[in-house]
């Protein structure tokens, strides 16, 4: 395995000293592993852990680079344990016992194949110039003719002298697949000579072995292995074992990308050669050689290689644009959504069947689904504002419909505004209802509507200031007697810290409450949790954009005036929104906490939390979920070191691991868990949505996961996390667990208490 | 310092499972080695090709298929010319036709069907429904019952029918189910062992746990056999130690790389031998992630895949 910082993290001196100049022992270590500072700089480590470092550090398998193309340095045997780094490249082969006009016709053709699949450019990245013969000028005729393709070259060739003419004409981006137990010592050195990639055979694995071991003595290390046998069985056989040899059993010796020639195995038959050739995509042939390449073995093996390339932990995107559906042009009507892939391959889809010509526009949403994009901030007047703008929508289409997905109707109202001049009208809550509703053209009636109303819209806009906000635009709060009040809690304390989640506008009735500014059904809501144990209540009043900050001063003068000025965690996208309601909160029962950073596009809200003395949560993570816990503790430190330097408490950055839901990311369970150690391990808080673990299990089973989970994060070191404190048993279990970490003095009742 | 592989037979086996009766039964399953590893132990039963017969088989207008089917003009007569490929392990007879959006042919023309076609040809039978929840479910029990004692496999039992197609086709009729799931081990595991619940025994089950053809989200196929089988053969998981069925054709024959006409795609070339080679490409990745059968349509495509097979093991 390669080493990590974490790794490297176990030998420091742990002493946080601050002498290199970076603030912890971790956040150096991270940096060491990332090669930005060197080790040298700790005057602490130990010279033999340093040489260990230098033995240690190289990765378990060589990414070798030909002609631009990387091959190898793969660290997983499947792709669900982390991704599958650099694909499968193909090759079409020539050999010296063809007639020139078979060469002729194959080298035209393995041309001809090249076309683009989302995104990827499709082609024959390699020529196999097989020698079979000992003539020389033969062999480097035929290297000459392959070079002219432009593509790069593999050089099947087992005669040095051979190989050496043809290397004097095949150029530097090329492999030359010729070292065998026989002649390596000849090869090694002409290959060492032209700087090229060394490829190396053997009967069987023995001997390869054998041979990369006396290669490396030699200090070569730029090899590629040929693991093709007699047979496809034994080929497989080789291809897998010497992964496994490398990256399960972590013998470097075998760490070396490989190539498999399926054309060799397939003798002439083109189906069964796209048998094999689907097999070795994966099981591990970097290179496969094919004995031709037409669209009917391409479309397939791409297809394939595309997805099994596909890294699982990014979620698929497609790419933000105008798709024109059913022949559509200027005049069709637009209809949007976001770019999570499998979101747009239903609703195109869909829009296909109903046969009626629609232009499709897709906006950046991050890959997040419709809702979960809203939720976050992803899918707003404004960010599709900006998809219009960037597309240049408003000239290349005349038609003036668009047609927004049923799930964010509540966006209308703003979109238009936003885009003055278009008639935004809601189409379906699903996909599979649009064939319908495009082929009743629902939309023309309710684009008329819109048109109607976008002219009583178009009144001035003015900027309020603060003071006349909360004069005009936040109702008189009332006072309402719940039969609660929030006690408070001891600064010092060291029990952990309950965050009340049910006050989301993603439930139905608070954001009915919210956009009714009715105060009922949200005190109803505080009221029980309070009187469940909560500590802190997290106000989610959705993404807002339009009158974000009216709604935030409303929500916590509500929610502090009538609970004795509970703490609150005030949990938005609108920046503006965050520091109208700081200006109203009380901070007799605490600081107020901003939910939250992130690594990436919300970095920002560290500065917003800095600057208005509020806690932050910091989410580990930048697009997407972290790779592994070397990506979050790199997040982590990014924005740990940009809250200190704005003069912020460490106390003050609450760190999210990002819990992850067991049915999909069951493996990656531990991980989280494994983080939540590493952050107490530096001192620092954590926090996070911890009932995501158990989204879409059954209602019984949820709070015994989300129970037995923060038993197992409280041994952590976890200090918070954002849960429903109506859930009996999760709350029992916190108690329990705060007496087990002596946190808090047992008493019979603690339960009670 | 010489090389010794590490190899080794896995601590979990797949559930045997046999399909058909007499001479021609095949046994799904069986094996404790990853797909292929024939060096870390034997594989006893090699993996099985079904060839796929549909009652709109009329429909199909590829010419070698229409050539190797002239003259057939009912699924009995389909099936005996299926069976005479070489490779053909048994018979996949695809319902489509009853789907009441569609054809909606009557369930009593189906059985009928498929009772000529188990008197025609030993092979053992697999049954494919139409995909509408409530036609299937009839149409399964009543096949089941036409078919009683010729063992044959319905599919599918999904997480919404599982009692239904269960209790009719296993309990009562003795015949073997399919538990369909989508790319979902979790929902795999869980319908697996709610049949188990209701008393089908873990011989009579095979699981489907979704298709797609290559370059069409095959990720997730490729991963969710994956992470099965290893759950079942190196944590010995019994409730996912069924063995897999794939039935590629169905998803193979219907994307743009094998329906796109040669004159809408000029550069791509002859059609038909696009369809076989994305039937192939699909039903060999299917092999080399876990799949015990797969489920064909074109007999240049059975042919390829079952010398495949054959050198492989």
């Amino acid at each position: 395995m390669a080493l990590k910082g974490l790794d490297i993290f176990k030998m420091s001196p742990k002493k946080n000293c601050k002498e290199c100049g970076v603030p912890t022992c971790m956040a150096f270590c991270m940096k060491v592993a990332q090669g930005s500072v060197s080790i040298d700089k700790c005057p602490y480590f130990s010279e033999e852990a340093k040489a260990m470092l230098n033995e240690q550090t190289a990765p378990p398998m060589k990414t070798i680079t030909v002609g631009g193309h990387k091959l190898g340095g793969e660290t997983v045997l499947y792709r669900h344990e982390k991704t599958l780094v650099n694909k499968n490249l193909f090759a079409v082969c020539v050999c010296t016992d063809c007639s020139a006009e078979k060469v002729e016709k194959k080298l035209a053709d393995l041309q001809k194949v090249d076309y683009e699949r989302i995104n990827e450019r499709m082609y024959v990245e390699f020529v196999f110039v097989s020698n079979k013969q000992s003539d020389p000028a033969v062999y480097a005729e035929l290297v000459k003719k392959a070079a002219a393709t432009g593509r790069s070259l593999v050089l099947e060739c087992w005669d040095v002298a051979c190989a050496e003419a043809a290397l004097a004409v095949a150029g530097k981006n090329c492999i030359l697949d010729g070292a065998t137990p026989e002649n390596w010592e000849g090869m090694n050195a002409l290959a060492v000579k032209s700087g090229v990639t060394l490829g190396v055979w053997a009967e069987n694995l023995s001997d390869l072995y054998d041979t990369v071991k006396k290669l490396e003595a030699k200090g070569n290390r730029n090899l590629i292995l040929d693991v093709t046998a007699a047979t496809a069985k034994e080929t497989l056989k080789n291809a897998v074992l010497v992964r496994r040899t490398a990256l399960r059993d972590g013998d470097r010796t075998f760490g070396y990308p490989s190539i498999v020639n399926v054309a060799k195995l397939a003798k002439g038959d083109d189906r069964l050669q796209t048998a094999y050739a689907s097999m070795f995509i994966e099981k591990y042939a970097s290179i496969i050689v094919m004995g031709n390449m037409r669209y009917a073995q391409a479309l397939p093996l791409y297809g394939l290689r595309q997805n099994i390339y596909t890294d699982p932990q990014k979620p698929m995107k497609v790419e933000a644009k105008i798709y024109p559906i059913n022949g559509a042009d200027e005049n069709s009507p637009c209809a949007l959504t976001v770019d999570f892939a499998l979101t747009y391959f239903l609703v195109s889809g869909e829009l296909e069947r109903s046969g009626q010509p629609v232009n499709l526009i897709i906006t950046d949403a991050s890959g997040m689904s419709v809702l979960t994009a809203w939720a976050a901030g992803k899918l707003s007047a404004t960010t599709i504002q900006k998809t219009f703008q960037t597309l240049d929508v408003e000239n290349k289409i005349k038609n003036r419909t668009l047609i927004i997905p049923g799930k964010v109707a509540v966006l209308k109202g703003e979109i238009q505004e936003k885009l003055p001049g278009w008639n935004v009208v809601v189409g379906p809550q699903e996909a599979i209802q649009l064939p319908r509703y495009m082929r009743d053209r629902e939309y023309e009636a309710a684009a008329k509507a819109a048109a109607g109303n976008a002219a009583a819209v178009e009144q001035e806009q003015q900027e309020l200031t603060f003071t006349e906000l909360l004069e005009k635009k936040v109702p008189r709060i009332e006072l309402m007697d719940m039969g609660v009040s929030y006690k408070g809690r001891n600064p010092a304390s060291r029990a952990f810290t309950v965050i009340g989640e049910r006050i989301h506008c993603i439930a139905p009735a608070i954001r009915k409450a919210m956009d009714e500014r009715d105060p009922k059904p949200i005190l109803e809501r505080a009221a029980q949790q309070i009187a469940a144990g909560a500590n802190y209540l997290d106000v989610n009043i959705g993404p807002a954009e339009k009158d974000g900050p009216e709604r935030m001063i409303w929500a916590v003068k509500l929610l502090q005036e009538n609970f004795n000025n509970v703490p609150l965690v005030l949990d938005t996208a609108n920046k503006r929104a965050i520091e109208a309601g700081i200006r109203v909160y009380n901070r007799t029962h605490g600081k107020p906490v901003v939910n939250s950073a992130d690594a990436g596009s919300r970095i920002d809200y560290i500065d917003l939390a800095a600057a208005n003395d509020a806690i932050c949560i910091a989410l580990c993570s930048a697009d997407g979920i972290a790779r592994d816990n070397e990506e979050r503790m790199k997040h982590c430190h990014n924005m740990l070191e940009r809250g200190l330097a704005l003069g912020m408490t460490s106390d003050d950055l609450w760190f999210d691991p990002l819990f992850l839901v067991v049915k999909g990311m069951q493996d990656k369970q531990m991980e989280v868990l494994q983080a939540i150690k590493l952050f107490s391990d530096e001192g620092l808080k954590s926090t996070g949505g911890l009932s995501n673990n158990s989204n879409g299990a059954p209602k019984a089973v949820r709070p015994v996961m989300d129970s037995a989970l923060i038993a197992m994060c409280m041994m952590q070191g976890l200090t918070s996390a954002i849960v429903n404190p109506n859930d009996k048993r999760l709350m029992e279990t916190i108690k329990s667990c705060d007496i087990f970490l002596n946190h808090v003095l047992y008493s019979d009742s603690y339960l009670d208490v | 310092m010489a090389f010794t592989p590490k190899t080794a037979a896995c601590s979990g086996r797949i559930n045997a499972v046999t399909l058909g009766t007499g001479d021609a039964a095949i046994v799904l399953g069986g094996q404790n080695v990853l797909p292929f590893h024939t060096f870390d132990g034997p594989i006893e039963n090699p993996p099985k090709i079904g060839v796929e017969i549909s009652d709109l088989a009329d429909a199909w207008t590829a010419p070698g298929l229409v050539d190797f089917y002239a003259g057939c003009s009912t699924m009995a007569q389909r099936a005996q010319k299926a069976a005479s490929m070489a490779g053909a392990d048994f018979l996949a007879l695809n319902f489509e036709g009853a789907d009441p959006n569609g054809a909606n042919r009557p369930v009593s023309h189906c059985v009928a069907d498929a009772v000529a076609v188990a008197e025609a040809v030993n092979l053992p039978i697999v049954i494919m429904g139409c995909k509408n929840m409530e036609k299937d479910a009839e149409l399964f029990t009543k096949i089941s019952e036409a078919l009683q004692g010729k063992n044959i496999l319905v599919m599918s039992a999904k997480n919404e029918d599982y009692k239904t197609v269960g209790a009719a086709a296993a309990l009562a009729y003795g015949q073997k189910v399919c538990a369909e799931t989508a790319d979902d081990i979790n929902l795999a595991k869980q319908l697996n062992i709610m049949l188990k619940q209701l008393s089908v025994k873990p011989e009579q089950l095979v699981m489907n746990i979704g298709t797609a053809a290559v370059g069409y989200g095959y990720e997730y196929v490729a991963s969710t056999l994956d992470r099965i089988r290893l759950a079942a053969l190196t944590q010995g998981d019994a409730d996912l130690q069924m063995p897999i069925i794939a039935p590629v054709s169905t998803d193979t024959w219907t994307v743009k790389e094998s329906s796109a006409t040669e004159e809408d795609e000029p550069a791509w070339g002859n059609a038909e031998e696009r369809a076989i080679h994305m039937e192939i490409s699909t039903a060999a990745a299917n092999l080399t992630g876990g799949a015990d059968a797969v489920i064909l349509r074109h007999p240049a495509a059975v042919a390829a895949v079952s010398k495949f097979i054959a050198e492989l093991i």
